[in-house]
């Protein structure tokens, strides 16, 4: 209904050569505007859509580089294909600036032509011939109304899509990490629940032989070597491996023994990476942890992984190698949503030493805290004291104590030495540390800062062990030397009870079930002792294989590993 | 009667004119008198920067405005550089296979044994970030991504902020356009 | 059994850990002995400076100089070629030059935010480009749309073949510049987002980059306002509607005819905007009975659809409030907490390595929540009045004698001034 030149009026058209001219930009700039855009939508799919794909070529053959290093050929292809894609993208971002300034004037120069050409088709303005006025306000009425009440119900009908569509309270949560019962009832680390090597179960078996298969639910075949104990939530089992070139997780069905599924922990940063370790020490010493929906392993390479329980890789991180003298040993450790790393390396004065915090969920480090020590062969437990966690470490000669949320020292006590093996454990309200060779040492962990004058309740100094970690019940604190000595300390004020040469060798550290000490024995000798105030004889379960590793406790079962096996002890009933 | 009605109507619509432009006139007065600061750029915290790769793709312009900048005093100026080199280089020197950045904007130039000094062409660099990365992994942290005010256009809703997965972008005074790192006494 | 290892590796010197987060020095700094290389300070990085303000203080001169010109070229000189002129101008240094940034609509969200949020200051220029448009308009119409809006101008320039949109048809569409006024508003208020510049068509265009999809929409709104003049203006653009109801009160008029209508008709098709309103006639008597029943039908209709209308705003609070960034973090961290989703997404897991507690980001979360609530209560609130006015509008009559620019919708373009008789009096006259 715009004034348009009806047929009749098209003789009227005045025909000048300067219309022809507009008209005949108009046209060329058109065509030239369609072309420039077609070629400037031509380079716009080769950046989005050939350029990553020769981008993940390169990467590819880069990869394949590092396993044949001196191919010439692959080499030179390389150079060539980086060469490309850079030349490529320098061209195709300079063809793109200057193509948006073609398009531009040629449409500037299309729209001058039509515009001109408009100007110059003089016309008579021509209106409509009149309609009934009345009908048509009433008309227009109806319809605005009718018009209005439909977008309404439109607007409304999204609207009311937009607000039930997945609405997401925040009230019904429960807490995302395992609850202090749950960790309670499983094994989820090394030494158990806040690694005090102490099982809250009743019916854990006191009798079993490895030769005669008595109270042995099964037997089954670990591939790869390691010195580390496994670990054990519900119905799986974790442990880990490796040898020189592969470092493995492994689950075990918890109730028939069966291998679920493995997996290998790489990081392309480390691949290739081999280091040399101890026999002594293994290339698997440290012991991995779950938090109930995720396994975390960590090796001497300084990779670490983190599968779900049906084992898919969820993230892995490369840490570096760590510097340490015996091999690094530390296991890991589990609080909340925080994977603990005691990263203690070299010497004091290197600085090197640290204590990393690792997201569960993302592997990304969430704090950091350096460490005034050298390197350390303990692991860092997280105990509850006083309504509040603590992070707590061995060290020479630091005790220290960390706020696990965010690495802040609570306190540390100068009481340890020289090269420290066995862990700390917190019970009948102290802390226990133990100076190889030369001292155990009671901290009551309440206090804030350097608590070295002020909170050592007291030390004893016989019989003190280099590996093995202590075990208390609160009432009594048991030391294990490696050699065979038993000895039994009052937790008040450190009085010596007794001492027992059990005459063979530990490396595995005692746990406590119930009211009976197990020690485990190099050759796999299981010492059942019942505790008191006086040395009793204790009960011995023979298993037939060597035992370095410390057990795991769960309901009902024992799970030993011995060189070669993983073997689930308990009462077939 | 209808003069009335048509004068109540002026009457009307004048004092509603009157209250508009008094209202524009407490508008300016208010937010001129709030706090009178200068015009503000966009900057990223690099202490904030997870090196996405988002400042590469986001911004509206195809050569992105962030560029990888670097504060030689933090730099340890390593043989092995972390934020120069892959991983696992074949060999320490400027090959195609052994270089970390797509586009060869990090330039490495011997300076005496065992120092090497790196350099960024910024005519080259896309904003991708990977040197970010290597370096504040395993390096000392002085290559960081940064907004390049001669490229920025300002907008006034930034499209890298908005993607920004750590929020590391804020307004900053145009007098103190960068948020550079500083050196870290160990 | 204590014994000595060898580690044999050749990145002896990568024994370190990631920290992102930490800047900690790895490696000292080195002490150059052998040559005299000193190392570069920082200011080949901070010499690269912006602009300076005074371009800024530029442009609100500018714009206010535009302004000025543009009433006269409308009101007094009244040449539909000067004012393309300078619309031509306005497209050139508003649009290209200064890549359309910062404009008059966008200063709308600027000037909310600063009202809501203490921590930003909105520049003096930004106060300036908001205010006087508004204030031009207050005194001379949309003479800003005419000739200074770049937006405008750009929309003014590809319109070749004007189709008209249906009058009962319009009043619908120009809804949507209210919905996205209001949700600008919100936007801006909440501190989420500032949606005028996200979906901006033109910008795009202006600065010759962008992202594809963006473009797309830029040609889009072009091609279209070839054959329909001036759709972003006329149906989206958010200040319109504030320009709308301040050039309905502004002191002088944009008239068709310099001096008196002589109802020639023969300018009745000549806005490309459909602003011209034609004389009414009496209606017939029964229809009035009937439409004053509806009118009152309508009036009390019109509390009802506010109240419903702000009821569905705050309904759609939780879901609008996603546009804010750390309600959209806290609802995946809620997810992957809760294990109803699998992996990390580079937010959750740069958040979750700040050491932040979740419980702190669930209780941001529900203050933005709860903002959206009530700002989705004004919200719906404001576009159930309007709507509901929009409904009533229709049965009110306006009696009119002469053919006139619609107020509120008149673009001041100046086209349809020479097809009145009375104009081209004038123009012999001068």
């Amino acid at each position: 209904m715009t004034t348009q030149v009806e047929n009749k009026d098209a003789e009227n058209r005045i025909k000048t050569p300067l219309y022809e001219a507009a008209s005949g930009a108009a046209i060329v700039g058109g065509i030239f505007s369609v072309i420039v855009l077609g070629l400037l939508i031509v380079n716009y799919l080769q950046i989005k859509l050939l350029d990553p794909l020769r981008t993940e070529r390169l990467e590819n053959w880069k990869i394949k580089l590092l396993e044949q290093p001196n191919n010439e050929q692959l080499l030179s292809q390389i150079r060539e294909l980086d060469l490309q894609i850079r030349k490529d993208r320098i061209h195709r971002l300079d063809f793109s600036k200057k193509g948006a300034f073609l398009l531009l004037g040629a449409v500037a120069v299309f729209l001058i032509g039509v515009k001109s050409a408009k100007v110059l088709k003089k016309r008579l303005p021509h209106p409509a011939a009149p309609t009934d006025i009345q009908m048509r306000q009433i008309r227009q009425a109806v319809r605005a109304r009718w018009v209005m009440t439909t977008t309404l119900a439109l607007l409304a009908a999204a609207a009311l899509f937009l607000a039930v569509k997945g609405r997401l309270d925040f009230t019904e949560t429960g807490p995302s990490y395992a609850t202090d019962e749950e960790i309670a009832k499983n094994w989820p680390s090394f030494r158990g629940p806040q690694g005090s090597g102490i099982s809250s179960y009743a019916n854990i078996p006191v009798k079993w032989d490895g030769n005669s298969g008595e109270a042995i639910v099964w037997k089954t075949n670990i591939p790869l070597p390691g010195h580390n104990s496994p670990v054990v939530w519900n119905d799986r089992v974790f442990i880990s491996g490796a040898n020189k070139g592969k470092c493995q997780v492994y689950c075990y069905d918890a109730v028939s023994g069966k291998l679920l599924w493995q997996a290998d922990v790489v990081n392309q940063s480390s691949s290739g990476r081999e280091i040399d370790m101890e026999d002594d020490t293994g290339y698997a010493a440290p012991t991995v942890a779950t938090d109930g929906k995720r396994v975390f392993a960590i090796f001497p390479t300084g990779d670490v992984g983190c599968f779900d329980f049906e084992g898919k890789k969820l993230w892995s991180r490369d840490l570096g190698v760590p510097e340490s003298m015996y091999g690094y040993a530390s296991s890991l450790a589990v609080y909340q949503n925080l994977l603990f790393i005691q990263y203690d390396q070299a010497a004091a004065e290197d600085n090197k030493s640290r204590m990393i915090a690792l997201d569960t969920f993302s592997g990304t480090t969430v704090w950091e805290t350096k460490r005034p020590v050298p390197n350390s062969w303990t692991s860092p437990i997280v105990a509850k004291i006083e309504d509040r966690s603590q992070l707590i470490t061995c060290g020479d000669p630091w005790v220290i104590a960390y706020d696990p949320l965010n690495g802040a020292e609570l306190w540390r006590a100068d009481c340890l030495g020289t090269d420290v093996a066995p862990s700390p454990i917190y019970a009948g309200g102290f802390v226990f540390g133990i100076h190889p060779y030369t001292k155990l040492v009671a901290i009551k962990p309440i206090g804030r800062g350097d608590v070295t004058e002020t909170h050592i309740a007291w030390k004893a100094e016989d019989n003190i062990p280099d590996i093995c970690s202590p075990v208390s019940d609160g009432e009594f604190v048991f030391i294990l030397e490696t050699t065979g000595y038993l000895t039994c300390y009052k937790v008040d004020d450190g009085t010596k009870l007794w001492e027992k040469d059990l005459k063979t060798n530990f490396t595995s550290s005692p746990s406590l079930v119930g009211d009976s000490l197990y020690l485990l024995s190099e050759k796999g000798v299981m010492f059942i002792i019942k505790i008191g105030a006086e040395a009793l004889e204790p009960a011995q379960c023979a298993l037939g294989e060597n035992c370095y590793a410390s057990p795991a406790f769960a309901g009902g079962r024992i799970y030993i590993r011995t060189d070669k096996n993983l073997y689930c002890i308990g009462n077939k009933d | 009667m209808q003069t009335e009605t048509i004068n109540r109507r002026k009457f009307l619509k004048k004092g509603l004119w009157g209250t508009c432009l008094a209202g524009l006139a407490a508008t300016a007065a208010l937010f001129t008198k709030k706090k009178h600061k200068t015009n503000t750029v966009w900057q990223l915290d690099p202490y904030k920067c997870v090196a996405c790769g988002n400042c590469a793709t986001y911004c509206v312009l195809e050569e992105s405005a962030v560029k990888c900048v670097h504060a030689h005093a933090i730099c340890g100026y390593c043989d092995l550089c972390t934020g120069f080199f892959e991983p696992q280089p074949r060999e320490l020197d400027t090959g195609a296979e052994n270089q970390l950045c797509p586009t060869g904007a990090i330039k490495r130039s011997f300076i005496e044994d065992p120092y090497y000094e790196y350099t960024i062409d910024e005519s080259l660099c896309n904003g991708c970030g990977k040197c970010v990365k290597g370096c504040s992994a395993f390096g000392n942290g002085s290559l960081f991504l940064q907004v390049r005010h001669d490229r920025c256009l300002n907008c006034n809703e930034c499209s890298i902020a908005a993607a920004c997965p750590s929020q590391a972008y804020k307004r900053v005074p145009v007098d103190k356009p960068y948020l550079l790192k500083k050196m870290e006494h160990a | 059994m204590i014994r000595f290892v060898h580690i044999l590796i050749t990145i002896v010197v990568l024994l370190i850990f990631s920290s992102l987060v930490f800047g900690l020095e790895r490696f000292p700094p080195p002490d150059f002995e052998e040559t005299d290389y000193k190392i570069p300070d920082t200011n080949h990085i901070t010499d690269v400076v912006p602009q300076q303000n005074i371009f800024e203080y530029i442009d609100v001169a500018v714009l206010a100089a535009g302004l000025l010109l543009s009433s006269y070229l409308v009101i007094k000189k009244r040449s539909r070629r000067l004012v393309f002129m300078l619309m031509i101008f306005s497209l050139l240094y508003f649009g290209f030059w200064r890549k359309g940034c910062i404009c008059p609509i966008g200063a709308i969200q600027n000037v909310v935010l600063s009202f809501f949020d203490n921590s930003y200051a909105v520049p003096v220029t930004v106060v300036l480009f908001f205010i006087l448009p508004l204030v031009s308009t207050l005194f001379f119409g949309r003479i800003f749309c005419a000739a200074v809006c770049p937006l405008g101008g750009i929309q003014d320039l590809v319109l070749l073949h004007p189709v008209s949109v249906p009058q009962w048809l319009e009043s619908a569409l120009r809804l949507l510049a209210y919905i996205y006024l209001a949700a600008a508003v919100l936007f801006a208020a909440t501190g989420s987002a500032f949606i005028i510049c996200r979906y901006d068509p033109f910008v795009s265009l202006f600065r010759l980059s962008g992202h594809f999809s963006i473009l797309i929409l830029g040609a889009c709104f072009l091609l279209t306002g070839m054959f329909i003049g001036r759709p972003y203006c006329r149906f989206i653009c958010p200040y319109g509607v504030i320009l709308r109801q301040f050039s309905r009160l502004s002191k002088w008029k944009v008239t068709i005819t310099p001096d008196d209508c002589i109802k020639c008709r023969l300018c009745e098709d000549a806005c490309p905007f459909g602003a011209i309103t034609i004389p009414t006639v009496d209606w017939p008597q029964d229809s009035y009975s009937k439409s004053k029943k509806l009118l009152g039908l309508l009036i009390l209709l019109l509390p009802i659809l506010v109240l419903l209308g702000g009821w569905a705003g705050s309904a759609l609070g939780p879901s609008w409030a996603r546009m804010h960034a750390n309600v959209r973090l806290a609802e995946r961290i809620y997810l992957e907490n809760q294990g109803k989703v699998e992996g990390t997404t580079d937010a959750s897991s740069a958040f979750r390595a700040t050491g932040k507690p979740t419980e702190e980001l669930y209780d941001e979360a529900s203050a933005i929540r709860k903002n959206f609530y009530f700002g989705g209560w004004l919200f719906g609130g404001f576009i159930g009045l309007v709507a509901g006015l929009k409904l009533i509008m229709p049965s009110i009559r306006k009696r009119r004698t002469d053919f006139q620019a619609d107020r509120a919708g008149c673009l001041a373009c100046g086209r349809c001034f020479q097809f009145c008789p009375r104009e081209h009096v004038r123009l012999k006259n001068l």
